[in-house]
């Protein structure tokens, strides 16, 4: 586990190490509002406060790490595709609270994934998504009777 | 003996053309509703259930147990193939079968899941056949304080999933913890970590988390490094088939994940996914290839997979005898016999011995016929992965998205589903392991319900973990697990030195 | 048991869909009925019998059962309230497990912001033993709580639910203190049943039907039935009978979206009258094992008044809902 020799210290480490320390205390505030209300209950504030001390100590370890530079080598990163599948996804979300149907929204989580992926045909890859979606849409709700969330173009099949 | 002209007389049921004919339909239909992730053999007996109303008791029986065993099949291709497990039970599987499929070992990862599934569901098939009346006053006698031991036995086999850092394997662990916080505690009736949003009340869903890290935060994951690390996927490296290495390295697992699967299946509150995950750590234990574990070994698959479809048939235990339902299928099944006024129960041997008998032995047919219909097929299936990778995570992501959608259409669901993704992005990013978080979200509140029911029954004793005898041994396993790998290590350090 | 609840879920959309090619050509009524939890459960069977009923007899020409699963109803209710206002064909499901579950999830939507249609069914909560218990009558239960009411742990459904306010409710009757209750909620499935089947606790609360099998074949002893004094049977006891004061029905019924005008409302307390008169809905009555307890109009809206009422005291007697 160390992988790098030169133990610089890891910001991102210790980024995760703080998040995990704001998750405890999280927990330990929830936890503050919770009441036993059966005598002879442990009560439901048991089970959050070791969670919670835990987190808190793995936070302090994971620190540790981070500051002896001892996590794993990283690959540099490319936001664009991650950017592209949350964006598709995004969309499909969207589509479904406003009520725009899945159709739609998976043809596009189906494009923004594959162009994500490399390649270079997002109108293609949108009919070939929708065509999909047309497919789903019949398995489930014609043929096992599934309601899947509807919109304009559910309503013309 | 009784057992055996019972038996006779339920094959001579199973076997009349019309109810192999429901046994095939239930196989086929259950094999492919497992395929799906979100969707399961629960739904499909559910989906069923008005259809087959007006047909014979007995034939719609066969149907759904034929769905039910088709189902575990079915949860495992996913899991192997792309890394979605339909089902939380086969999350265990996922873990080396999909690594095994993408190196080029699909084929034989395939061909041990359904090979170790017949073998699992026929002994554990026998078994409830012969062993059903003395499992049960054994499960019945299960107490809170007894299951609540036997978590901490799968707490203590969890760090088999940790790979190389405790540190990061505790992380990942107390991060499904977390999870398993959020909701309503049934105990107290209060939510936690709720934050007053009313979707949040019902508890995080298995297959939710599951899905996200596994299959989306995987794409997210391999389409950031695409331009460093291009991904090759080989359908098929080697045989297609299992070698005779594989065979060798395969049945024993099969044997022990029956071993752990049917027993606790057939416990009231057992479960399908703690015995998966009780034979993966077994089977990394005992491996003679550690070095293969989390590359694609073998008895990862094989273990878990014999373990799973053991447990289906456990469950059938407590419902045939008791009327117990202790899974979501199990469930649908006695709705299913309800509607023919039939309730399962300790009279439902004495009053409808051909039904039950009948059902017992299509579930040596319905097994039987899995294998015939499954191995051709291994060859097909392994075929997907030489779809196009932009196609291959585009359909991933589509079939994910598709399963949270059809099992709850509100967007609150997929919003979460999206979160997982991006945490199992960034828990791959930064080399956390995955499995011990879902483990987590799944042994945390069982674990914590039981030890507080165990403590409310005593008044507040710790000691009732000691006096019930399960619970005991059980907490004695438990310990001799935790503290035998540092003996051993102490030893071969003192050997080492000897030497 | 989320994914037993969402399982469940989805079938009941799928058996809705199943059900709906019944129709009927005389029918004019197009209902929508929502079941605010997952299928399976009570709730989700009420609807699916109702859409059964409503289009096998001619009384709608469709109806369409949706799921709003969740939060013990508190999604299903919010969405009726918030985005059905004032729609004349749309029904909900619910039951006396809503009353009590809105007031434990601080639910900011209540009850009085629908409009009561109609009580349909009841079933009544069953206490049992364990065959070889020393405890015989609900006397005995009663005297054995009165003297330590630690002592007497009890197995049933989740903390809040109908069981557990009929167990406080049980408590208070026998003259112990109710917030002392060792009531020990379990997750569904079958749960409770096996613990009390081994013995590990006192007793047991659920619906009748949960234990029906288990008191025939002898494994439990049935101590009695939370009925009205005067429905006891010599195989079914009522435990009003044996003196102690505890009568609570597990009920379902239907209420409509607010700002429904009063035709709307009479059209569907109408529809609600003939279904509960036809011989189709009688026929599920029967072949589900549900009691008949069907009342509509302003008598079920001050039923509904009176159990919000009494359940709001007894949770907040064991802490569950803040006065």
């Amino acid at each position: 586990m160390t992988s790098s020799p030169q133990r610089r210290i890891d910001v991102a480490g210790l980024v995760i190490a703080l998040i995990l320390l704001g998750l405890a205390g999280l927990i330990w505030w929830d936890m503050t509002k919770l009441q036993i209300l059966s005598p002879y209950d442990l009560g439901p504030k048991v089970m959050p406060i070791i969670v919670s001390l835990g987190l808190t100590l793995l936070a302090v370890g994971n620190a540790i790490g981070a500051w002896k530079g001892d996590l794993p080598a990283r690959d540099s990163l490319d936001w664009k595709p991650i950017v592209l599948i949350l964006g598709g996804l995004a969309c499909l979300i969207a589509l479904i609270a406003i009520g725009g149907g899945f159709m739609i929204g998976t043809a596009i989580l189906f494009a923004a994934t594959s162009t994500a992926f490399g390649r270079r045909a997002f109108l293609m890859d949108l009919l070939i998504g929708a065509a999909i979606a047309v497919l789903i849409y019949l398995l489930f709700a014609k043929l096992l009777t599934l309601s899947l969330p509807a919109g304009p173009l559910e309503h013309l099949l | 003996m009784e057992a055996f002209v019972s038996l006779a007389n339920g094959l001579s049921v199973a076997i009349q053309p019309m109810n192999l004919l429901f046994a095939l339909i239930g196989v086929l239909l259950g094999t492919a509703v497992g395929v799906l992730p979100g969707i399961g053999p629960a739904l499909t007996v559910a989906l069923l259930l008005p259809v087959t109303f007006k047909l014979d008791p007995a034939g719609s029986i066969i149907m759904f147990a034929g769905i039910y065993y088709g189902g575990m099949y079915g949860g495992s291709t996913t899991a192997i193939l792309i890394n979605t497990p339909g089902e939380s039970a086969s999350m265990a599987t996922a873990l080396e079968g999909n690594k095994m499929a993408k190196a080029g070992r699909g084929g034989p990862a395939l061909a041990t899941s359904a090979i170790g599934s017949f073998v699992a569901g026929t002994i554990a098939t026998l078994g409830l056949t012969f062993l059903a009346p003395y499992l049960v006053d054994i499960a019945v006698s299960f107490g809170p304080e007894d299951y609540f031991a036997l978590m901490c036995v799968a707490f203590v086999t969890v760090s088999a999933t940790f790979g190389d850092s405790p540190v990061r394997g505790l992380t990942s662990l107390f991060i499904g913890l977390t999870l398993g916080l959020v909701g309503i505690d049934i105990l107290s009736g209060q939510s936690r970590l709720s934050f007053g949003i009313p979707e949040l009340y019902d508890n995080i869903e298995v297959t939710t988390l599951a899905v996200g890290l596994f299959a989306v935060g995987e794409a997210l994951y391999v389409a950031s490094r695409r331009h460093v690390h291009e991904e090759r996927l080989e359908a098929v490296r080697g045989s297609l088939w299992m070698t005779k290495e594989d065979w060798k390295r395969s049945w024993k697992p099969w044997l022990r994940g029956t071993a752990f699967g049917f027993p606790i299946g057939a416990l009231p509150a057992g479960g399908a996914e703690i015995p998966t995950f009780l034979s993966y750590s077994t089977e990394k234990r005992l491996t003679k290839y550690p070095e293969e574990f989390g590359k694609g070994a073998i008895e990862g698959v094989a273990g878990p997979e014999a373990a799973n479809n053991a447990s289906a048939a456990g469950t059938l235990v407590p419902l045939l005898t008791l009327g117990l339902p202790t899974s979501a299928t199990a469930a649908m099944l006695l709705a299913g016999f309800q509607q023919y006024g039939l309730n399962p129960g300790p009279l439902l041997f004495a009053e409808q011995p051909n039904l039950v008998w009948g059902l017992i032995a299509s579930l040596f047919i319905a097994n039987g016929m899995l294998l015939v219909l499954n191995l051709p097929l291994v060859g097909l299936w392994v075929r997907l992965l030489a779809i196009p990778q932009p196609w291959l995570y585009a359909g991933i992501l589509v079939f994910a998205t598709m399963g949270t959608i059809a099992a709850n259409p509100s967007p609150v669901e997929l919003i979460m589903l999206t979160v997982f993704g991006v945490l199992g992005f960034l828990m791959r990013r930064f080399d956390f392991p995955i499995a011990p978080v879902v483990v987590g979200l799944i042994l945390g509140p069982i674990a914590e319900s039981q030890l507080r029911r165990a403590l409310s029954i005593s008044l507040g004793d710790p000691m009732v973990l000691l006096q019930s005898p399960i619970s005991a041994t059980l907490l004695a396993i438990a310990l001799i697990a935790l503290i035998l790998p540092f003996v051993l290590k102490g030893l071969g350090r003192f050997k080492a030195v000897e030497d | 048991m989320t994914q037993f609840r969402k399982g469940l879920w989805r079938s009941a959309l799928a058996a809705a869909a199943v059900a709906g090619f019944v129709t009927s050509a005389a029918a004019q009524m197009e209902l929508k009925i929502m079941a605010p939890a997952a299928p399976g459960g009570g709730w989700d069977q009420t609807a699916r019998s109702m859409q059964q009923a409503l289009t096998q007899s001619g009384i709608a020409k469709s109806v369409q059962v949706t799921n709003v699963p969740g939060a013990g109803g508190s999604i299903g209710i919010a969405q009726l309230v918030n985005n059905s206002k004032g729609d004349g064909s749309q029904l909900m499901v619910m039951g006396y497990v809503m009353v009590g579950a809105l007031l434990t999830n601080k639910s900011p939507i209540t009850l009085d912001q629908t409009t009561p249609i109609a009580r349909l069914t009841a079933e009544y909560e069953a206490i049992v033993v364990p065959a070889d218990s020393p405890i015989k009558t609900a006397k005995d239960l009663a005297a054995a709580i009165k003297a330590d009411p630690a002592k007497v742990t009890w197995a049933g459904g989740s903390a809040g639910g109908v069981d557990h306010i009929a167990a406080a409710l049980f408590a208070k009757a026998a003259g112990a203190d109710p917030t002392k209750i060792n009531y020990i909620p379990f997750s569904g499935g079958g749960e409770a049943l096996a613990a009390i089947l081994g013995g590990k606790v006192t007793a047991g609360i659920s619906g009748y039907g949960e234990f029906e099998s288990q008191i025939k074949a002898g494994k439990l002893r049935l101590i009695g039935l939370t009925t009205p004094a005067g429905k006891a049977t010599a195989d079914l006891p009522s435990i009003k009978a044996q003196g102690i004061d505890l009568e609570i029905a597990n009920w379902r019924a239907v209420v409509a979206p607010p700002g429904i005008s009063a035709d709307q409302k009479k059209a569907l307390t109408d529809a609600m009258d003939k279904m509960a008169k036809s011989k189709e809905w009688q026929e599920i009555l029967k072949a589900k094992g549900w009691e008949d307890s069907y009342v509509s109009g302003d008598a079920f809206a001050k039923i509904l008044a009176e159990e919000q009422a009494r359940t709001k005291d007894v949770l907040t007697a064991v802490g569950l809902v803040k006065s």
